[in-house]
């Protein structure tokens, strides 16, 4: 019975949801569309916590279903309703179909071509070659490098596709340690934690970072130079303590290691195209919208220069993460149809944040996606939780004086990055976990102490932000 | 077009002159380089790899001087840059335990003793050069005259 419930719990809960009488819930006003909003909500929430199916099919039933139950274009029995008053508006289909050519998606595949392209042209391998040599061959330097490297790669490339290269380095470096060397734990550890850490940095980085972005929009809009402004010094910081932490709780014994790796830079047409287009693509992000573009614009870029010059073909189109795309466009979707709907507002209104502190409400807000993002998926806390801070920001009228909206919405985004402490958090702390050097506890060790650590560095960059007048009033 | 290389080793020029006598339908479509010992081929596949250009299959023998073929093989296999290259092990001297080598640590796709079959060499090293493309995700058009349809076929289903 119990290996059922997973499958019957997510089924159940939103079913019955729907069958009960707007009148039943304790929100003034809630239509029919609403209704059928929360039960779409707790289906997405209950199937990306216990995972019955792939995180990324939820997210495509999240728009199939919109676009049955939701759109104007649905199923003839679901719009029966369409004239009551208390029906609610109906979302418009074409609308629901665009989260899967969101521009966040666009701006995801442009990074998704110059990690591919900078992959198939070993400009990662190469440069982690030329960028370890200056650290030497004592291991506490060298783990330094190995994370530096890490993090600066995970900020422009998939955080598992950065833990995997630079694992597959380390595996035969880790393997002539002594059996009982505490520096083992270490250096299979570094990895995963500069990747998840390194993420942070750039929108790009990870996938719940886009998601932020998607809800930082008018008068909160961050570009991409803006966000590396604040999010690489966060990550410097965070990271100088990690390999601090590392070193202080699993010293190695080693005292010499030595990374080969082998190979030269391509010198040839396509592949310095590859560097100069990588180049061009980040010097665009970075000048902001000095040049009329913004980064969603500059991401298509590359796109079009890899297509046309042959150096992503047809054959590696067909290796795009498409998973990762749907996840986050499945979010997208469902923030657009809470907020369409006029559920989130309603819901926020219902409840009286406004007589909490704010302070409780951001460090609950960032405490439960610290929480969430340990057991599940990042981008799927991101997708659930996003759309509930950006509502509350904007009602909460506490909150302005700290920074308003993008206050809460970076600690929240900032947290659901830090949950690194379980095998499961992460695909980067699951291959970590994988090559046998780290047990869970030891893994636990270093992820808690570093996501309590993390949360309250992002409570003083918020509030440094605050003060220099980056964020809230002008 | 995207330049794909095959290797052939032996230290007996005979021997190396009979395999590109069989291979030479190959030629019109690939590059097909000659070496005598496995040290000259490791730096010609250094050479060519940093050109950018792609090493789709070595043809070695065992005996020779300095490096015997199956330590060769064994070193490609280990190496990131050479992942996909197919290995034939071309030889009449390999013991037991070298055979046992070779399968289990140069992972050689295939085993050929002397005298072989021309007819046999060149299909072997059609497959191996077509699976090399689809595995490599190159674009398998401009070579289609040349490579074993089988394969593709059943790669493009």
């Amino acid at each position: 019975m119990r290996q059922y419930l997973k499958y019957i719990i997510p089924i159940l809960i939103p079913l019955i949801v729907l069958s009960l009488p707007t009148s039943f819930f304790p929100l003034d006003g809630l239509t029919i569309i609403q209704q059928r909003v929360i039960a779409i909500f707790l289906l997405a929430a209950l199937c990306w916590v216990m995972e019955p199916i792939p995180i990324y099919a939820t997210s495509v039933v999240i728009i199939v279903l919109e676009l049955l139950l939701l759109s104007d274009k649905g199923f003839i029995l679901f719009r029966l309703g369409e004239d009551q008053s208390n029906f609610g508006e109906l979302l418009k289909y074409n609308e629901i179909m665009a989260t899967f050519s969101s521009p966040i998606i666009m701006l995801f595949l442009g990074g998704f071509f110059l990690a591919m392209a900078a992959t198939k042209y070993r400009l990662d391998i190469n440069l982690a070659r030329v960028l370890l040599k200056p650290f030497g061959s004592e291991p506490r330097f060298v783990m330094l490098g190995l994370m530096l490297i890490t993090g600066i790669f995970s900020m422009f490339m998939s955080n598992t596709a950065t833990t995997a290269m630079m694992l597959s380095i380390l595996t035969p470096v880790i393997a002539l340690f002594g059996p009982k060397d505490p520096g083992k734990i270490a250096f299979a550890l570094c990895i995963p934690v500069a990747a998840n850490i390194g993420g942070i940095g750039t929108p790009i980085g990870t996938p719940p970072n886009a998601i932020a972005l998607k809800y930082l929009v008018d008068d909160n809009l961050i570009t991409f130079g803006e966000w590396m402004m604040f999010g690489v010094p966060f990550v410097v910081v965070m990271m100088t303590a990690s390999w601090f932490l590392i070193n202080h709780l699993f010293p190695a014994k080693q005292e010499k290691i030595e990374l080969k790796i082998k190979g030269k830079f391509l010198k040839t047409p396509k592949a310095i195209t590859v560097y100069i287009t990588f180049i061009m693509t980040i010097g665009l992000w970075l000048m902001g919208s000095r040049h009329g573009m913004n980064s969603y614009t500059v991401a298509l870029i590359p796109v079009a220069i890899f297509s046309l010059t042959g150096i992503i073909n047809k054959e590696d189109l067909k290796k795009i993460s498409w998973d990762v795309l749907w996840l986050v466009s499945g979010g997208i979707a469902l923030g657009l149809a809470l907020d369409k709907t006029g559920l989130a507002r309603l819901m926020v209104h219902s409840i009286p944040f406004d007589a909490f502190s704010p302070y409780v409400v951001l460090l609950g807000a960032a405490m439960l996606c610290l929480i969430m993002a340990n057991f599940m998926s990042h981008t799927a806390t991101a997708n659930l939780l996003m759309p509930i801070m950006a509502a509350l920001g904007t009602s909460m009228t506490s909150l302005t004086p700290l920074g308003g909206e993008i206050t809460l919405i970076l600690v929240v985004t900032f947290a659901a990055s830090l949950g690194m402490s379980l095998p499961i958090s992460t695909p980067p702390n699951a291959l970590a976990h994988a090559t046998g050097h780290v047990q869970t506890n030891q893994m636990a060790k270093i992820g808690i102490i570093l996501g309590v650590l993390g949360v309250s560095l992002s409570f003083v960059m918020v509030w440094i932000l605050n003060i220099t007048g980056f964020i809230g009033q002008p | 077009m995207e330049k794909i290389n095959i290797i052939c080793v032996d230290d007996q020029r005979e021997v190396l002159s009979a395999v590109l006598q069989d291979l030479s339908p190959l030629a019109a479509f690939f590059n097909i380089e000659d070496c005598e010992s496995a040290i000259e081929a490791l730096e010609v596949m250094d050479d060519l790899d940093a050109e950018g250009e792609y090493i789709a299959l070595v043809i070695s023998d065992h005996v020779m001087p300095e490096k015997t073929g199956v330590e060769f093989l064994t070193e490609i296999s280990q190496e990131r840059r050479y992942h996909q290259t197919k290995k034939i092990l071309l030889t009449g001297q390999a013991t037991h335990q070298d055979t046992i080598a070779a399968i289990n640590r140069a992972r050689v796709e295939s085993y050929f003793e002397k005298p072989w079959k021309s007819e046999e060499l060149l299909s072997m090293a059609t497959t191996l050069v077509t699976e090399y493309i689809f595995d490599s995700g190159i674009e398998y058009e401009p070579f289609q005259a040349i490579l074993d349809q089988t394969v593709v076929l059943q790669r493009l289903r």
